[in-house]
């Protein structure tokens, strides 16, 4: 195999391999700790042409590929397996925004560019790049369109699919896909496109995107309330979208425990309302238009303090505060956005990712935290999510003092309990995170035979050889 | 069907008396047809310009039936064409002349299985017709966006099928973006179910996005989840007389912030194509008397009702217009005064296919290029086409945006089909050159089907090509399913 890596080295050169075990060390760990790969070699190609050549290699000598981007994926799949025989070959060097095209609101990027990178970008040019989430100051962009990642804009802007044009893509067998097309319409055969989104790097790995841009939003309002049921949020979303005239950008639900995890672990971190409250929104609203004398005079902010007075008199609004600047309202994003932080340094946990329809959250709710409960008496439960996408990360925090391991031996029960309970609600087991290695056994128990081996077929036609990211998604 | 166009191999296995009845076990007397004229509508397309043969056309009642029928071509190796409404404009649910199986109609398929107001979407079967579907949401207060000028006889399975444009793709997308499940019928006569309601599920694969634009080569639609909006409460619809096609965008690009985000439809026509569907349908009336080239259908939409005192979209854009009017973009224009007028304006826009067929013979191109080079493209394509053919006469109209033009020319007066013909892989080569220099797309929304195949294998890199080979080889081993569209294997 020293003659494998030599072969690397030719092709990108000793600034591109990484052979040495404690620079290995942070490409074969994931975030959450849960994985622990190893690698022949870290690969990091600094150009399309390079990647093509790594894959060519490797098509050639049969070495299996895990692609990874800013490795802050949530089930494993940026991970290699523990046989020592793959590669990582991460696109971190790639990093480079190619084009801005302000007119056409578009931006053709590298798959290595960081999301917040990018967002930035966007914003210098006076657009906006709506995709957001919490791990956005490392994740990179092939990762998210890898994992048609979704995020707190969702509800307004759609997953990550629908943020893009066009993509270029080197294929199992070492080609370039060149589909760095910018138009809204383009009927010519099968959606390629779509295909290489979410598949998570098992049918090729994504070097470029075309990006869509939108205006950059100029009068946001964002606002901390306290509601007394997951009933009220869905309401006070429902009716939040006329009364802001379908300017909801924003919606996420919070359990006080997770509210509680955040004030202990990140300092800084601080309550926006006086009293303790069970449940919490944070809802956003952004319009393009600048709140301007004459024109537009009632600026959002107005708007919204009058829904919520509304809201409150009709008993779905308990207490609220809304943001009167920016600072304030980078605050009441950080305590969502800590979520996962503060739950890693609170001890184990086991994440769900679940959807279901929107109008079923509530009675979802309830029948899930009974479920937990049962199953293992003493956890505590962390819900919280997107409302507006119907997308909860219902996740569950071990009991205080326990280590990883006592926790993990009720792993099962409880996933299996919030699964089955997803699964008669016609929901989904993996709303945003996708299946990477974490959820293949599970996609297997709840998906039909007919979609497996459909899924089983394309994978099979476009990478008979089983070397790109092998045993993600789908065994075969 | 282009003459340049060779028949592909596809499987020519016939069907045997005893599939026949294997048929016929299925889905029963009322969904077979073996007379020739009554099979002559289903072998044709709707242009007149492809014929094809089949066996029988079979017209299966449910899912369950579809699937069998399948499953019984498929362990005989018959080739299956699935056909909607047979509205389409590439010969995609058009059997190939040598084709001996089956055409599969899902036109008995027209139930609309369930309406979720709240939810916002609808689940219906693959034949339902598309101005049904309109008419269905509207009835429960809402809005299911697909528009299309064959809207009262296209059905939603070909819509799909063919990822369906249409004229308010600027502000909801294509139709894969109306969609949120499908259940497909598989080559091997398996049932897939992804009947999902989800807004979001990162489970594995893009099934749905794969089946939808595949025009039938990979399995047949069955059912769908459809998405709804909110019912439009108050709409202002305006028929403007413009400087040229670059004023166009230029209105359009300043429309989006006047109308607050309300623009629904933005749709350009050249006066050639205004005079021609005046000509030819009857009822209808030009809008306005003005002696101009250029032609922009302007309607903005608002799901807010107009409230008392408030100023509603007919305001705003009569504002718009006074502005656009002033900085020379717009030299004359009439918003429409009631519903009739406002049909009238769309009536035109939607009678350009039916009037074409009436002109006489002609050609069109369904091309799409970013939105800001659509007036250099209209410029060059008429100057390529006229250097090849002097007296044709270019129509251009299209829906500027989403960059997709419907570059269309008429015949030079009296010249016959064949003698157009022979014109046109010259014209057809040029218009495709051009379009891929300026890295456009050489099918914006019709699809490839027959007509476009060797286009597509012309324009498009081989390892696209491969992919997409590769692809349908593996859904579809035998090669029954649609054979001879889009690729050849």
């Amino acid at each position: 195999m020293t003659d494998f890596v030599e072969k690397l080295r030719v092709l990108v050169g000793d600034k591109g391999l990484i052979t040495d075990d404690a620079g290995k060390h942070p490409y074969l760990t994931d975030w959450r700790d849960n994985y622990l790969g190893t690698a022949l070699a870290v690969v990091r190609p600094a150009t399309t042409d390079e990647v093509a050549g790594v894959v060519k290699l490797c098509a050639a000598e049969k070495v299996a590929i895990v692609p990874q981007g800013g490795n802050t994926g949530l089930v494993g799949g940026g991970m290699p397996h523990e046989d020592g025989r793959e590669i990582v070959l991460s696109l971190n060097r790639m990093n480079r925004i190619l084009e801005v095209d302000e007119i056409g609101y578009s931006m053709t990027v590298e798959a290595g560019a960081i999301l917040k990178t990018i967002q930035e970008t966007a914003a210098a040019h006076d657009r906006l790049f709506p995709l957001s989430l919490a791990a956005e100051g490392s994740c990179t962009i092939g990762g998210n369109l890898s994992t048609n990642a979704g995020g707190v804009q969702v509800l307004h802007y759609g997953n990550t699919r629908h943020l893009v044009l066009g993509l270029e893509v080197v294929t199992p067998s070492g080609e370039v896909w060149n589909g760095l097309r910018a138009l809204k319409k383009d009927n010519t055969g099968y959606d390629l496109r779509d295909l290489y989104l979410g598949a998570e790097g098992t049918l090729g790995i994504i070097t470029r995107a075309v990006l869509k841009l939108w205006p950059k939003p100029k009068d946001v309002a964002t606002a901390w309330i306290a509601v007394p049921s997951p009933q009220a949020a869905v309401d006070l979303l429902s009716g939040a979208h006329a009364a802001s005239e379908d300017n909801v950008t924003s919606c996420e639900l919070m359990a006080r425990q997770g509210i509680d995890f955040v004030l202990k672990h990140i300092p800084g971190a601080a309550d926006p309302l006086a009293d303790r409250h069970d449940w919490y929104v944070l809802l956003e609203w952004s319009s393009t238009r600048a709140r301007r004398e004459g024109a537009n005079e009632t600026g959002l902010r107005e708007k919204m303090e009058t829904y919520l007075g509304e809201a409150m008199e009709q008993g779905l609004v308990v207490d609220a505060a809304i943001a009167q600047n920016e600072a304030q309202g980078r605050a009441f994003w950080a305590l969502r956005e800590n979520h996962s932080e503060s739950q890693k340094r609170e001890g184990p946990s086991i994440k769900h990712d679940i959807s279901v329809a929107v109008s079923k959250i509530p009675a979802f709710m309830k029948d899930g935290l009974a479920a937990m409960k049962q199953a293992l008496p003493d956890c505590r439960p962390v819900p919280f999510g997107h409302v507006g996408d119907g997308n909860l990360h219902f996740n569950c925090q071990s009991p205080p003092g326990w280590d990883k391991k006592r926790f993990m031996a009720h792993g099962e029960a409880i996933s299996g309990a919030v699964y089955d309970l997803v699964v008669g609600y016609g929901g989904s087991i993996s709303a945003e995170h996708g299946i990477g290695r974490l959820k293949v056994d599970e996609l297997a128990h709840y998906r039909s035979k007919v979609e497996l081996d459909t899924m089983r077929a394309i994978k099979r036609a476009l990478d008979p050889q089983n070397l790109m990211n092998p045993g993600k998604i789908v065994r075969v | 069907m282009p003459d340049t166009v060779i028949a592909p191999i596809i499987p020519t296995v016939p069907v045997t008396p005893a599939v026949l009845e294997g048929l016929r076990a299925i889905v029963g007397e009322r969904g077979l047809i073996l007379d020739e004229p009554g099979k002559q509508p289903f072998v044709t397309d709707w242009r007149g310009s492809t014929v094809g043969t089949a066996s029988v056309v079979v017209r299966p009642a449910n899912t369950e039936e579809v699937s069998r029928v399948v499953k019984l071509c498929f362990d005989n190796g018959i080739a299956i064409v699935p056909q909607g409404g047979n509205t389409g404009l590439m010969g995609g649910a058009t059997p190939w002349p040598t084709h001996s199986g089956i055409v599969l109609s899902l036109g008995r398929m027209n139930h609309v299985i369930e309406v979720d107001p709240v939810g916002y979407s609808m689940t219906v079967e693959a034949g339902c017709v598309l101005q049904t579907l309109q008419e269905t949401a509207a009835s429960h207060d809402r809005f299911f966006p697909l528009s299309l000028g064959a809207q009262g006889s296209c059905m939603i399975g070909g819509n799909l099928s063919t990822n369906a444009g249409g004229v308010q793709v600027l502000r909801y997308g294509n139709a894969r973006n109306l969609v949120m499940g499908l259940e497909v019928v598989l080559p091997n006569g398996d049932i897939w179910n992804g009947l999902r309601s989800l807004k979001k599920d990162n489970t594995g694969y893009d099934l749905k996005h794969l089946f939808m634009g595949a025009e039938g080569t990979l399995g047949i639609i069955t059912k769908a989840v459809l998405k709804l909006w909110p019912a439009p409460k108050d709409v202002a619809t305006a028929w403007l007389a413009i400087r040229d096609p670059q004023a166009a965008i230029e209105i359009l690009s300043e429309a989006h912030g006047a109308s607050e985000d309300n623009v629904g439809s933005c749709e350009l026509m050249s006066r050639t194509c205004t005079d021609m569907v005046l000509r030819h349908i009857p009822g209808t009336q030009d809008p306005l008397k003005a002696d101009t080239p250029w032609f922009l259908l302007l309607e903005w939409t608002s799901s807010r009702p107009k409230a008392d005192g408030a100023e509603g979209m007919s305001d705003k854009m009569e504002q718009f217009l006074a502005n656009q009017l002033e900085a020379g973009r717009v030299l004359d224009a009439v918003i429409a005064q009631s519903e009739a007028q406002a049909r009238n304006m769309w009536v035109i826009r939607e009678s350009v296919a039916p009037a074409s067929r009436a002109e006489g013979p002609g050609l069109s191109y369904d091309i799409s290029v970013s939105i800001s080079k659509i007036p250099g493209f209209i410029d060059k394509g008429i100057k390529a086409a006229l250097d090849i053919l002097p007296s044709i006469r270019p129509y251009p109209l299209g829906h500027i945006g989403d960059g997709n033009l419907h570059f269309s020319f008429m015949g030079p007066q009296g010249m016959d089909r064949e003698t157009l013909k022979q014109y046109s892989p010259a014209i057809t080569r040029a218009v495709n050159d051009l379009v891929t220099s300026m890295a456009g797309s050489i099918s914006a929304e019709h699809g490839i089907g027959i007509d476009k195949i060797d286009e597509l294998a012309h324009y498009r890199s081989k390892i696209e090509l491969d992919t997409m080979r590769s692809l349908k080889r593996a859904l579809d081993p035998k090669n029954i399913m649609n054979p001879g569209k889009i690729l050849r294997l």
